[in-house]
């Protein structure tokens, strides 16, 4: 397993509840597949999962990205700044 | 040449003058800002809203930042300018966060050159354009009538 820190932003941390977790999750899981864990494990996230944006060690990722062990990940929806 | 950029967000007022003088040098002529600033009032052109004369009213608007993310991404916006525009010198991009109500500037984006012919209008242009769809800094809305997130509408493509 690999441990992971997971932030929330915007309306995304609104729904999880919380700024931040830490997890573990199985090595070689996808971004596609912690989606997919989130979407079970934290029912308020689900319909979140279809438009998140995702970031691995402050780039964005896409669904087949593969996790590295230790990254710095986030989640949040389009952004609004200026 | 190694030509002054600064980028970074702050809870602190937006200080002009300080970043002018931080992105002119010896060699420039010409600077192009832009700044943004909280709008207290909305018309939303063709509704019904606005053809009766009412406008939509916002209270302010609490922004929020990835913080170390969206410095970086703005360096990359920086960068990003540099490859379009050679002739551009000093760049600034800030963003101001926290809550901040109308009239109040939240953002800047300067860029200077020796004349104005370089592109360096379109460089700031292009500088405001790119912070709105990948710089990760969100607002959200407090009205007369609650409070409500902006969402922006741009997804980011693989190496943005």
């Amino acid at each position: 397993m690999n441990r992971i820190k997971l932030l929330f932003f915007a309306t995304l941390r609104d729904r999880a509840g919380t700024k931040s977790l830490e997890l573990e999750v199985p090595e070689n899981m996808t971004v596609q597949g912690l989606k997919g864990k989130l979407a079970q494990e934290y029912p308020n996230l689900s319909e979140s999962m279809k438009s998140v944006l995702i970031t691995i060690n402050r780039e964005y990722a896409f669904d087949e990205a593969v996790i590295p062990p230790g990254a710095e990940m986030a989640m949040f929806p389009p952004v609004s700044g200026g | 040449m190694n030509y002054p950029t600064i980028f970074s967000v702050t809870e602190d007022e937006i200080d002009l003058n300080e970043l002018l003088a931080q992105i002119t040098l010896t060699s420039t002529g010409a600077a192009a800002i832009f700044t943004g600033m909280v709008r207290g009032e909305t018309l939303r052109r063709g509704s019904a809203q606005a053809s009766r004369g009412e406008a939509h009213e916002t209270e302010y608007l609490e922004y929020e930042a990835y913080i170390p993310m969206a410095e970086a991404k703005m360096k990359q916006v920086a960068d990003e300018i540099r490859a379009k525009w050679n002739g551009i010198e000093g760049i600034a991009i800030v963003q101001r966060i926290g809550k901040l109500y109308p009239k109040t500037p939240t953002v800047l984006i300067a860029c200077t050159a020796a004349h104005r012919d370089t592109g360096v209008f379109e460089a700031a242009r292009y500088g405001i354009d790119r912070l709105k769809e990948i710089v990760p800094i969100w607002k959200k809305e407090v009205n007369p009538n609650g409070e409500e997130w902006v969402e922006g509408d741009y997804i980011p493509k693989a190496g943005e």
